[in-house]
């Protein structure tokens, strides 16, 4: 049998290094890009057409703003199959937190048709909220991100008094901030509107990675018992990683494979609603794996460690 | 170790297969022209409208000042006439008396040609029309959504003589009254009109004596009382063995005709059939690339225990489908969205953890020189409390989902009711997903992996991941 042996304690500065890369590129692009919400959280309007044939997007533009009296952008996506059958999209997203109402979004269609006859312009999908209740459902959204939060503390408080006191479960914790970010900084680099998907992937990151950490912190208080008392905490550590290391990659690889199937599919159908979900639960299931295992042991080792160098100083 | 007899692989393997194969396929009986559904399948699944493609809603009533609970649930009931005639069942409606709004959520209707969900939530937001009319005469009858019938279209004398219009009417309240001859509590609706009807109403009531007046709202008729007696002073009541949510919903009703006050369209979300059947299709293709993946790399990796974990995992998915079809008759059946079919999808992945915990500790003990009985044995008892573990935090996960974005929530007491968002199913198929990965990942597979192991071919350490022998 394949028995690992990697040291992922002495290694540590190269993981750290590489997490704390990675969020700095991350909040160099936030600084840049900022950060977007969808309008479901902020309210505003978007109407999505398929059309045939070919529009320009300047006239396109300037319809819109002349029925509704209000800038909005206006994005083609045409068929890379010039195939005549197959139809092309137009998304309008306006600017300005404002939703549109039935008439204005009945007026654009007809000022459209009229400018374009043949175009068959359809409306695939339109959306309009308005601000306040965007608010509302973004209030809403983070308190139940407080909520999880508070109820996965108070589990990681309760299962972590057996194996390993609060320093393991400060850094459960550290480790679940760090695959959150992950997941955020996913939304910003590609630049996807922060949305109700958005909650759902941290949500389930959230417990997925915390199942890798417990699982190894499981592991390193059984071989605590079965190992001798003088092993050195760094050895007790690595070697209970590199127990269940084989379990958190096979899972993981698992799980990222269905995942990474719809995203792939998505990608091919063009469904963005499915990719944008799909995206960062890959980035997710990932870090969530990599933070287990390279950031949570190692650090809890460091804190260790630096808590019976100080008990040395003291005696 | 105890024992498990050898035929109890091939027990528990068919009843997998079987529940994966109606849950799937559903049960049907062809009988001439119908066909009747005994257990639903896939093809019964509800979708929800990213899927089926619809409309949303969001509608305030448009007044100055706060609107009261009446007006509120007069549009409401409004709108719930509109939709029954149209024959809408599937629909969500909410209303938030506390910041004025009601949320409707209706799917498209497959028989549908053409979508104009422009026009769909104007006539729901139309202000109500409400007359009362010489007669009961209708064009069309047929039967609503409610299994009720739904009459249409006045016609002939029905058509010409309206008696009374909304703004004629006062008040419309459900009333409790005993009944003189058997003494029972009936319900019924004490009816109040302003001066404008009191005297056109007198000389109908007289004219009308033990005929019909029926009551209309729009094109719909909601009631056709029989005239007994003139009224003379403006006050009435309309009798009819009326329960009393029948009482108080026509007087709702009959409310909102004389409240008229016209519902903004603040929110709206339309969504087009075609794109969302192109999802399903591409859902469906990326569910069954997955589980080929998934059932490729067990095999390669954990040999006859991935084997094992493979019809385990099937019985997993036949579960999450039976969860949402309404296979079960105590489960209702659940509106399944994209989101909702990749939680399927991401517990495919996920599920074969247990299975992966238990074949790795097996292949442990074996190298540790166990023989199969006692590396089975060993692994399965090692391996139960990880299991439980690692599932226990995706459970309060999604059990936090299926409570924020869910139609009544934990958070609706501060947020107000919304409609069920679409992430709802997403959270119950991947509880769905765990609850499937405890009843198949841990005890159909040792059950399976026990007997499976007495079968001569089956005792070979390298089928479990051991080494050569």
């Amino acid at each position: 049998m394949r028995k690992y042996n990697i040291k992922f304690f002495e290694h540590r500065k190269i993981f750290f290094g590489l997490s704390l890369a990675i969020l700095a590129i991350g909040i160099v692009f936030n600084i840049i890009f900022g950060t977007q919400l969808d309008i479901k959280f902020t309210g505003g309007a978007v109407i999505k057409y398929s059309y045939q044939g070919s529009i320009s997007q300047q006239e396109v533009e300037e319809i819109v703003q002349n029925t509704a009296k209000k800038d909005a952008e206006v994005c083609i996506l045409e068929n890379a199959a010039a195939d005549k059958n197959e139809e092309n999209y137009v998304s309008i997203s306006f600017s300005g937190t404002d939703s549109i109402t039935i008439d204005e979004q009945q007026k654009i269609a007809k000022e459209l048709t009229a400018k374009y006859p043949n175009a068959d312009f359809q409306v695939n999908e339109s959306n309009s909220v308005n601000p306040t209740m965007g608010r509302n459902f973004f209030a809403k959204c983070m308190t139940a991100v407080l909520l999880a939060s508070l109820l996965l503390i108070l589990y990681i408080a309760i299962r972590f008094k057996k194996i390993g006191g609060m320093s393991a479960g400060v850094m459960a914790v550290i480790a679940l901030i760090h695959d959150v970010l992950m997941v955020y900084f996913t939304f910003v680099i590609f630049r996807m509107p922060l949305n109700d998907n958005f909650i759902a992937v941290v949500l389930t990151i959230l417990g997925y990675s915390l199942n890798d950490t417990i699982i190894i912190y499981d592991r390193i208080r059984e071989n605590r018992r079965l190992m001798s008392p003088k092993t050195p905490l760094s050895q007790l550590v690595d070697t209970s990683i590199n127990q269940t290391f084989s379990r958190s990659i096979n899972t993981s690889i698992c799980t990222f494979t269905a995942i990474a199937t719809v995203f792939v599919v998505g990608q091919i159908f063009g469904l963005t609603s499915v990719t944008s979900f799909a995206l960062p639960m890959m980035i997710g299931v990932m870090t969530g794996c990599y933070s287990s295992i390279c950031i949570a042991g190692p650090l809890y080792v460091m804190w260790q460690n630096h808590k019976a160098s100080k008990r040395l100083e003291n005696a | 170790m105890k024992r498990v007899a050898k035929p109890v692989f091939f027990i528990v393997a068919l009843l997998i297969l079987f529940l994966t194969y109606t849950a799937t396929f559903g049960i049907k009986g062809q009988n001439g022209d119908n066909t009747t559904t005994y257990i639903k399948g896939v093809s019964d699944i509800r979708w929800g409208i990213d899927i089926n493609g619809g409309v949303e809603a969001t509608f305030s009533p448009e007044t100055n000042t706060k609107a009261t609970k009446e007006q509120i649930d007069s549009a409401k009931s409004i709108i719930e006439v509109r939709m029954t005639s149209q024959h809408i069942t599937d629909y969500e409606l909410y209303t938030d008396y506390n910041n004025d709004r009601i949320i409707v959520r209706f799917p498209w209707k497959s028989e549908e040609k053409t979508f104009d969900p422009e026009n769909a939530i104007k006539e729901l937001s139309a202000t109500a029309l409400l007359t009362f009319r010489e007669g009961g005469e209708y064009t069309t009858a047929d039967t609503g959504s409610n299994g009720k019938p739904v009459y249409k279209t006045p016609k002939g004398i029905t058509k010409d003589s309206i008696i009374l219009q909304g703004k004629d009417i006062k008040s419309a309240k459900a009333e409790m009254f005993q009944d003189p001859t058997s003494g029972k509590t009936e319900y019924q609706v004490g009816l109040e009109l302003n001066d404008s009807g009191t005297q056109k109403f007198a000389d109908a009531t007289e004219r009308l004596q033990d005929k019909v007046i029926s009551i209309w709202m729009d094109d719909v008729m909601i009631s056709s009382p029989t005239v007994n007696q003139v009224i003379e002073d403006g006050k009435c009541s309309i009798q009819g063995n009326f329960t009393a949510s029948e009482a108080s919903d026509l007087a709702n009703k009959i409310t909102a005709g004389a409240l008229p006050f016209k519902l903004t369209t603040t929110s709206f979300n339309t969504i087009n059939p075609t794109l969302g059947s192109s999802s399903l299709r591409a859902m469906a293709i990326a569910g069954c690339i997955a589980f080929g993946l998934v059932c490729i790399f067990m095999l390669i990796v954990f040999r006859l225990p991935g084997f094992v974990a493979i019809i385990a995992l099937l019985g997993q998915i036949g579960l999450s489908f039976a969860a949402v079809s309404g296979y079960f008759p105590f489960i209702n059946s659940f509106t399944m969205t994209l989101p909702g079919i990749a939680g399927i999808i991401l517990s495919i992945g996920m599920g074969v953890d247990a299975n992966i915990i238990t074949a790795s500790r097996i292949k442990e003990e074996l190298y540790l020189g166990k023989t199969i009985d006692g590396a089975i044995q060993k692994g399965d008892d090692n391996s139960f409390w990880a299991i439980f573990d690692g599932n226990i935090t995706v459970i309060i996960v999604a059990l936090i989902l299926m409570g924020i974005f869910g139609p009544t929530n934990i958070l609706s007491m501060i947020f107000g009711p919304s409609t069920t968002g679409s992430i709802y199913s997403f959270g119950y198929t991947l509880l769905i997903g765990i609850i499937g990965n405890f009843v198949f990942g841990v005890t159909a597979t040792r059950l399976m992996t026990k007997s499976i192991s007495r079968f001569k071919f089956a005792r070979k350490k390298w089928l479990y991941g051991g080494a050569a022998e």
